[in-house]
């Protein structure tokens, strides 16, 4: 960031004021209320901002769908028990069998319906992609306030570390583990993922937080006797947040994509149909020259999610990132 | 010297870092439950021969001196035997390597210089038709899921129309006809190759695209360009002497951070398209628990990241004088 940048940075990131001394139960009211209040200001004005994006909103609308899809997913198996993503089998059906008004998107090798595994697909992607990113954006924050606050040789020492981290390639790093460890479930895949990615936002934190520490008010509260914890979450991490949150939407995305290549390679978790496992299924039963309505609906799901987050990413970044807005 | 300092300092980064992760793969071969032995011990073997297999493993010496020896040999080229083919890994990683550097690196050449180009191109027409078509191009390119998205070109072009052949690097008919020289054989590789590629081409120069043209953006602003203009430059001249030279720095250095990245998708192209490369036999090995093999693929493959990320930066250096000072 140039300090153009920085200048425009500060002047959307209001510092947290201090408080006029105050009964302390009054005050803690007056401070939810005032801090609700601001929130809700700076939402509806992102929102402005936000809404004029086409593709932003194009990106949204396409959101949407697929979390109606997750919401759906509940629907067919309660409707039907054949139509259940993983066990159910249509007795009529021993194999894959094209669309139908029983199957509208037709049978996988084993009968199951594959409407009911793209609803359910939907589902394992949003889970995967918002609890590897919550994971590896916290974890990637916590870095980036302590590096960037103390400095000297805890930043030297961690950002080495996040640099180290930035160019091993995350997909063959969990397969090594996966060797080593054997079958990995959802959740240990989730959590290398966000052990893998923390490391760019740490980086965009960091210096957003070198600029932060030098502030009169970080200055004042060090004065009032506040100890680096409290300057550091109280007074520091409210200004990083929006950019943290922005960085939350690209973690999304690549969370999302190692999972469903992990799962595609036959490595997933046996235990739940991703849209990578889909594709797996159909890549390994050597049906995808035969079976089009089933190799297509799952990479389509996949690449249209990818899309839609960088496209509200892209979006958040003019809000976030006001010189932006000028050059749209 | 400046800039002799700086690369250097950069090659030093860089072996650390390399040592970190030959570290840590040792760290996570041993924490791992049971140790590297277990795969040829048997539950009817007697206790001495447990403990003769282990001593020939050299398993009964403290972890430090297994941590020497490991680093020892990996520098002396002995990489242990693959469980798989039986044979040396060395030689199982010198058949497949060049494979993997000839399809991954004309596919990262070849998608950054249409990138580089493409997205000057966009930014300077910014707003034109062209200029939408290639950004939205690019952008959909960019967030294709690779390997469905190399299944469905497979499907078209080899199974559909049969242009291209449907997998591997080499038609075995042509390789062991003594009649064919040197150019068959070429071409033959030449019309393995062109799927993949193309495969790899289209999903990253998306990227290379929308940061060329978001950063040729940025330069068009500054003052240089005017004093171009205002001594009477022509267009293209602007263009592609005072502009896209200083935009194309951060496309650079995306180069280098989006390696990683690429990598992981080589492996998953390899895989479908049964190329014989490195991240193919990483992830075949991983399926069948080739312990040595998956270890030092994964080593060569992270040497080649770290690699191609000095080359990176030795280019950047050369090509930004600011940044040796």
């Amino acid at each position: 960031m140039t300090t153009h940048d920085q200048e425009l940075f500060d002047n959307t990131c209001h510092p947290v004021e201090f408080q006029r001394e105050l009964p302390p139960e009054l005050r803690a009211r007056e401070r939810a209320k005032h801090g609700l209040a601001r929130f809700l200001k700076a939402l509806s004005e992102g929102w402005g901002t936000f809404r004029r994006n086409p593709l932003g909103v194009i990106g949204l609308s396409l959101l949407s769908v697929f979390a109606l899809m997750a919401v759906a997913s509940f629907i067919p198996q309660m409707i039907d028990p054949m139509y259940n993503p993983m066990t159910g089998v249509d007795p009529n059906i021993m194999g894959t069998q094209g669309p139908s008004w029983k199957h509208w998107l037709g049978t996988d090798f084993l009968g199951r319906d594959i409407f009911a595994q793209l609803l359910v697909g939907a589902k394992v992607a949003f889970i995967v992609g918002f609890s590897a990113a919550f994971m590896a954006v916290a974890l990637g924050t916590m870095v980036g306030l302590v590096a960037g606050y103390f400095g000297k040789w805890v930043d030297t020492l961690l950002m080495r570390l996040a640099d180290i981290i930035m160019v091993m390639p995350g997909l063959l790093v969990i397969l090594i583990i996966s060797a080593v460890i054997g079958q990995l479930t959802i959740w240990n895949t989730v959590l290398i993922i966000a052990l893998l990615r923390w490391s760019p936002v740490s980086r965009v934190i960091r210096s957003q937080t070198l600029s932060l520490r030098e502030r009169a008010y970080v200055e004042a509260a060090k004065v009032s006797g506040a100890g680096s914890a409290r300057i550091i979450f109280r007074h520091i991490a409210p200004n990083v947040l929006p950019l943290a949150f922005l960085y939350m939407t690209f973690r999304v995305t690549a969370a999302i994509l190692v999972e469903a290549s992990l799962a595609f390679l036959g490595f997933g978790d046996p235990g739940t149909v991703s849209w990578g496992m889909m594709l797996q299924w159909v890549w390994k039963t050597g049906n995808m020259f035969q079976a089009p309505y089933w190799l297509l609906p799952p990479g389509f799901c996949i690449s249209l999610i990818t899309l839609s987050f960088y496209l509200i990413g892209r979006a958040l970044d003019e809000v976030v990132n006001p010189r932006l807005k000028k050059e749209a | 010297m400046e800039l002799r300092r700086y690369l250097i300092n950069r090659t030093i980064q860089i072996i650390i870092t390399f040592f970190f992760i030959m570290t840590l793969l040792f760290i996570l071969f041993r924490i791992a439950p049971g140790d590297p032995s277990s795969m040829i011990i048997d539950p009817h073997m007697t206790p001495e021969d447990v403990a003769l297999i282990r001593q020939q493993f050299g398993l009964d010496q403290p972890i430090y001196v297994q941590y020497l020896v490991y680093i020892k040999n990996f520098f002396k080229g002995d990489f242990g035997i693959s469980f798989y083919y039986g044979e040396p890994v060395l030689n199982v990683i010198k058949s497949v390597l060049p494979n993997t550097l000839l399809l991954f690196t004309s596919a990262t050449i070849l998608s950054a210089l249409a990138g580089i180009s493409w997205g000057k191109f966009a930014a300077w027409k910014k707003g034109s038709v062209s200029d939408v078509a290639l950004t939205l191009t690019g952008l959909i390119a960019h967030t294709l899921f690779l390997p469905w998205f190399a299944l469905i070109m497979i499907w078209i072009f080899s199974y559909k129309l049969e242009l291209f052949p449907l997998n591997g690097m080499v038609s075995p008919e042509i390789w062991l006809d003594p009649e064919c020289g040197f150019w068959a054989k070429s071409l033959d590789v030449l019309h393995h190759l062109f799927l993949p590629l193309l495969v790899l081409f289209i999903i990253h120069f998306g990227g290379f695209l929308l940061v060329m043209r978001s950063s040729m953006l940025e330069v068009v602003k500054e003052d240089f360009i005017l004093t171009a203009r205002a001594k009477g430059l022509t267009d293209r001249e602007i263009r592609n002497h005072h502009a896209a030279p200083n935009a194309a720095l951060p496309v650079i250095t995306n180069v280098g951070l989006s390696l990683a990245f690429s990598i992981n998708g080589g492996a998953l192209t390899e895989t479908v398209f049964s190329w014989p490369g490195l991240g193919r036999e990483l992830v075949n090995a991983v399926s069948q628990f080739d312990y040595p093999l998956a270890q030092m693929s994964f080593l060569i493959i992270s040497a080649l990241v770290l690699a191609s990320n000095l080359v990176v930066d030795v280019l950047y250096a050369y090509l930004d004088p600011r940044i040796r000072y």
